[in-house]
């Protein structure tokens, strides 16, 4: 049996916002791209993020992916296909034939993307990764009791239990919420030593949120050190401060109580103490794609110290876009994307001149 | 060219309405071919085949959102929806409102002001797309670095700008209006002479400040982080010279400060004999490496010292710190022999941005929006970036400038880009839509109002506040919203109820409920705007006076309009509409404003279904 | 508490001592004294304050410190460390230095003699061997030229040409 054959310009691999980004990007500059997205549906990981503004928009981004599905789904340069995972990848005169198989789950939705349903070769002068990045496991930080102790969740999790509307007057209706920050980041333990960047601003903003849900409850952010995130953020952190309780300690551990978990921790020159909560978030760092193996092994590329994939070192015609990368916020990951659009773009152009001239 | 009349393509949701019953409620025959001058096709432009799409390029196409428009619920409302949109969409193009469109032109020219690594940055992704572009630099060369560059980069990028960039050196930007498709910029090299470019990214070079530390330290004793030389420095055989490295002690730095700050702890730690106390209110490690810094910090001897903001106490005519040591609850003292303190990389504002009659203030112009991020401004084809814009040094700004390149791109030659309609014999020259703009598009020119040709972006500002209808992005015109809303409304059953939708949250969110089979109220006729901006009095009064009960306008939140104050203005009309409505016998909850996020589809239901409930039980 | 007259050679001294290499790495998290069972139930111990005297440079205060004694040496500040400290050790580091000082208290030179003369800290009597014989399990063997050779009052035996075993 012989595969469909398909030609594109340009290969994106990742259907979240950096993938989502980088085709907009692309097509902004007249080229045409083929998205391809392993899941049944678009988003990545964004798809579950909630909208944390209060009284204004907190920055946050979680709605630009609904603008760029829009956009994609409106430019005639993008294709997508949904549920179509790339297993085989070969380096060719002036690009990759990539061959894409279909995944199970595939169902058209709305907007963009269709399911892809047959095995497919595709021929392709750039690729760009986008696979997005990987967030921690909260279960290798043991201590911290996910998935053992009830009541504790990780941030993700509560990202989608904001969206969905579990928290507040008609659901949960916490008393006493905990944020445990950099749980699988600036951890030389677990090899992880670098900032996750983003969790501040996500743990802070969806403490603002519970708050505002219920304006009875008390959040409580154990930290290290806030870290900055974005122009106004200065200018919030102090009226956060009146919002929230800020402790600057990492807890030992979160244990099993009678009303909830209990958080151990220390405050300076204070013995050791026990708090219980409602509910514990433990904030997860971002780390390397959970491919990034995968996708080293099919198209070489390159990754720095800590497994994050680069453009740098790698083969040619592979660019890497958004928190694949490196951890990076909604925001920042849309941004970056146009880099790697920018740089597919002009080896498209240049391949093309070649050819013609 | 074919002309295309109403094109109907399965679409799966609408499979059971009849075309020829939705164009005949939306009062129009499906073969009546020559009504339409544009393309006026049924369904999103994604499930349109590929045949049609193809054919279609090029030209001013209205691609409806026809599933989610109709949404779910019984046949019967379903075609009276399906009809509002059919309608909508003819009723523009038989006005002949989809034109004026911009005519696209390859490649304009466009004018970079400043200097660095930004200014390289967008120079060369300009060029890369063909566009004719001028480097204005107040230097005498390109490759002069900014204070906050690295200079190898900016060499690099220098030696590898294409030679269609034509370079002005010596040369400052002096005054600029208008908007895409259509600046005119003051050089200072030019005289009195405007040229004309299609866009204008405007990156000074960035200087470094010494930002938020304590006052009152001996400037003998004081240096920046960029003047460093660690060199200078190494302590006795018998003892041990102390420096202290201030970064962020008054308020926390941003992490690409406390980066350069570390680099300068770690370089002095390693001189012989050299004790380094690096004092903050925060680590701020978050920049690429910087958690890896600061423990090469620690592990080279650095002393990390976290103190209160604000609470570093200086001493002995400044020659002398002290704090209160959070972890031992002392008081702890440093008589240092030299004080190092972080930088913030920042550039001066040009003075011609602070007239406000061309320019909007500098908080509308670059907001703090994430829908303006990468470079953008509210303005359509000003791109602000680097230093003064407070992207922090290094790769953020390449990233930046690619962004803003391709969105610059766009608008110069996108394919269908709406340019408001002027009718002058209505204009009374009051120039409201020239400040009303939040895109700057409109400009008064000898006689008339004029529009810069790819600046406007249909949010329908201009539409909303013109006293004398003369202005409007085609097809939002008040006659044609009125008459599609009047279908609508006609057709739909009591109570009768209008959700106005903005395209970026509205919207989206509406369409992910239809996709989701959600159940829309019978009387509930939606209707798409681009912003909130579009909201008039007058459009609110006559929903109500066509018939609605209850009218909602679902927006974005404060501070992520795409248009700024879209939303501000919307909300300001409903409430002081809202104090009136109890004189007119109406309920005064009869006006609502739903601020709203795209993805926050729960909220809108139910947003929804209160307003049907209200409306039920009056 | 002037900086200028603490001693910043300290840190590095206890970082070149065996085991006390992580000293340095600590960033001040707290996770150590959140779990240490130790300062549980005697406030006044806490690790942390120890690092942060240690780093700071006051060699003196904390050599002479009757706390840096009271580890139980569970390892449990250890698992927590986001940095690797590794504290139990780095605190072994500082002990031996306060010991060669001359600030080992009064039990530690006795723990010494035990295991001097002993090998262990418990004498091993026939009692404890009869049990074990009855268990099935070989007699405990006492060992105390081992300990003799660590704590200096012996050459040991590799040194002394024999083939270790």
């Amino acid at each position: 049996m012989t595969n469909a054959q398909l030609d594109t310009p340009v290969l994106i691999l990742g259907g979240g916002v950096a993938g989502l980004a980088a085709a907009v990007d692309l097509a902004r500059r007249g080229v045409a791209a083929t998205l391809i997205e392993r899941e049944p549906r678009l988003g990545g990981r964004a798809s579950q993020f909630c909208c944390k503004a209060t009284e204004a928009c907190a920055r946050c981004g979680a709605c630009r992916l609904g603008e760029l599905l829009a956009q994609a789904a409106q430019l005639p340069q993008i294709t997508i296909y949904t549920a179509a995972l790339a297993v085989a990848a070969q380096p060719q005169n002036d690009g990759w034939q990539v061959d894409l198989a279909p995944q199970p789950g595939g169902e058209i939705g709305p907007g963009a993307g269709r399911p892809l349903r047959e095995r497919t070769t595709l021929n392709t002068q750039a690729v760009i990764l986008a696979v997005g990045g990987g967030a921690f496991n909260p279960a290798g930080k043991t201590r911290f009791g996910h998935g053992r102790v009830q009541g504790v969740f990780s941030a993700l999790e509560l990202e989608a239990m904001l969206s969905q509307g579990a928290l507040g007057p008609d659901g949960l209706a916490p008393a006493k919420v905990a944020f445990i920050q950099c749980v699988g980041s600036r951890d030389a333990s677990l090899g992880r030593l670098w900032c996750s960047r983003v969790c501040c601003g996500y743990a802070l903003r969806m403490g603002r949120v519970i708050r505002k849900l219920l304006p009875d409850s008390e959040v409580t952010f154990f930290h290290m050190d806030v870290q900055d995130y974005g122009r106004a953020w200065e200018d919030e952190l102090p009226l956060m401060r009146h919002q929230m309780r800020f402790v600057r300690a990492m807890p030992g551990e979160v244990t099993a109580g009678d009303g909830g978990p209990q958080v151990t921790y220390a405050l300076a020159g204070e013995q050791a103490q026990k708090e219980g909560f409602d509910l514990v978030v433990l904030s997860v760092g971002l780390g390397p794609p959970n491919g990034a193996s995968a996708l080293g092994e099919l198209f070489g590329a390159a990754k720095d110290d800590d497994g994050f994939l680069t453009a740098d070192g790698g083969p040619a015609g592979v660019f890497v876009a958004g928190a694949a990368a490196g951890p990076r916020s909604l925001n920042e990951s849309i941004v970056h994307a146009g880099l790697a659009a920018s740089a597919a773009a002009v080896r498209v152009a240049s391949l093309t001149e070649a050819r013609h001239g | 060219m074919a002309k295309l009349s109403l094109l109907w393509v399965d679409t799966p949701g609408l499979e059971d309405l009849d075309p020829a019953l939705v164009a005949k409620a939306a009062g129009m025959a499906l073969d009546q071919g020559g009504l339409l001058e544009a393309a006026v096709v049924t369904t999103s432009q994604e499930q349109a085949p590929a045949a049609v799409r193809q054919r279609l390029m090029g030209l001013p196409v209205a691609w409806l959102e026809l599933a989610a428009e109709v949404g779910g619920g019984p046949e019967a409302h379903r075609l009276a929806r399906a009809a509002v949109a059919v309608s909508r969409a003819a009723g523009r193009a038989a006005k002949g409102t989809l034109p004026p469109v911009y005519a696209p032109q390859p490649a304009q020219s466009v004018l970079v002001a400043g200097a660095g690594y930004s200014a390289l940055a967008a120079a060369w992704e300009a060029a890369a797309m063909g566009h004719p572009v001028t480097l204005a630099t107040p230097f005498d060369s390109v490759d002069q670095a900014g204070a906050d560059d690295d200079p190898e980069a900016v060499s690099l990028l220098a030696a590898q700008l294409p030679a269609q960039v034509d370079l002005a050196p010596n040369s400052e930007l002096t005054r600029l209006t208008g908007a895409a498709g259509g600046f005119n910029a003051w050089l200072s090299t030019n005289g009195d002479a405007p040229q004309t470019y299609g866009a204008v990214f405007l990156a000074p070079s960035g200087e470094l400040v010494v930002g938020c530390e304590v006052d009152g330290l001996d400037p003998a004793l004081c240096r920046p982080v960029s003047g460093l030389n660690p060199e200078d420095f190494a302590g006795p055989e018998d003892g041990w010279l102390h420096v202290a490295v201030l970064a962020g002690t008054a308020e926390a730095v941003p992490s690409y400060s406390f980066s350069a700050a570390m680099q300068a702890a770690l370089a002095l730690a390693e001189r012989p004999k050299v004790q380094v106390s690096l004092l903050f209110s925060e680590a701020r490690v978050a920049a690429p490496g910087g958690e890896k810094l600061f423990r090469d910090c620690r592990e080279a001897g650095v002393l990390a010292v976290r103190v209160g903001p604000g609470k570093l106490e200086v001493r002995q005519g400044g020659r002398e710190l002290a704090w209160a040591d959070p972890l031992l609850g002392e008081e702890l003292e440093l008589a240092p022999a030299a004080i190092v303190l972080a930088e913030q990389a920042t550039a001066a504002r040009p003075a011609w941005l602070d007239n406000d009659l061309l320019v909007k203030p500098w908080d509308e112009l670059v907001p703090d929006n994430p829908r303006l991020a990468g470079g953008r401004t509210s303005r359509t084809g000003l791109f602000i970036t680097g230093a003064l814009r407070g992207t922090s040094p290094g790769e953020a700004r390449r990233d930046e400038a690619a962004s803003a390149a391709a969105a610059m791109h766009q608008a110069l030659t996108g394919k269908v880009v709406p340019m408001p309609a002027v009718r002058d014999n209505f204009c009374a020259s009051c120039l409201t839509c020239v400040r009303t703009c939040p895109h700057g598009v409109p400009r008064y020119t000898v006689d008339h109002i004029q529009c810069a040709p790819a600046g406007c972006v249909a949010c329908g500002a201009c539409a909303a506040e013109c006293p004398a209808e003369a202005i409007a992005p085609p097809s939002w015109g008040n006659p044609e919203m009125f008459s599609s809303l009047e279908w609508g409304l006609a057709l739909a059953p009591e109570p009768k109820m209008v959700l106005f939708a903005c395209a970026a949250s509205g919207m989206p969110a509406v369409t992910s409920l239809s996709a989701q089979g959600h159940q829309w109220p019978a009387g509930l006729v939606i209707y798409p705007l681009v912003c909130a901006a579009r909201m008039s009095q007058l459009l609110l009064l006559r929903a109500l006076e066509m018939g609605a009960q209850r009218v909602l306008v679902a927006g974005c939140h404060p501070g992520n309009c795409r248009s700024i104050t879209g939303n501000h203005k919307a909300m300001a009309k409903i409430a002081s509409l809202s104090g009136e409505l109890a004189a007119l016998g109406l309920p005064t909850d009869a006006l609502e404003f739903l601020p709203l996020a795209s993805n926050q589809t729960r909220e809108l239901a139910s947003a929804v279904r209160a307003m049907a409930q209200k409306a039920g039980e009056e | 508490m002037r900086l200028n007259d603490c001693d910043p050679g300290f840190k590095h001294e206890v970082a070149a001592e065996p085991g006390g290499a992580g000293i340095r790495a600590c960033f001040a998290c707290a996770a150590c004294s959140a779990r240490c069972p130790v300062g549980a139930n005697r406030p006044a111990y806490d690790p942390r304050r120890i690092i942060r005297l240690t780093l700071l440079g006051r060699r003196e205060e904390v050599l002479a410190s009757p706390l840096i004694w009271l580890c139980s040496s569970c390892y449990s500040c250890g698992e927590v460390c986001p940095q690797q400290v590794r504290f139990t050790e780095v605190l072994t580091a500082i002990k031996n230095i306060a010991a060669r000082e001359g600030h080992a208290p009064p039990s530690a030179k006795i723990t010494a003699e035990l295991l001097a003369k002993q090998g262990r800290l418990l004498e091993v009597t026939d009692f404890e061997n009869d049990k074990r014989s009855g268990l099935g399990l070989p007699p405990v063997q006492q060992r105390p030229e081992d300990f003799q050779a660590i704590l200096g009052l012996k050459p040991s035996e590799g040194e002394a040409g024999e083939e270790p075993r």
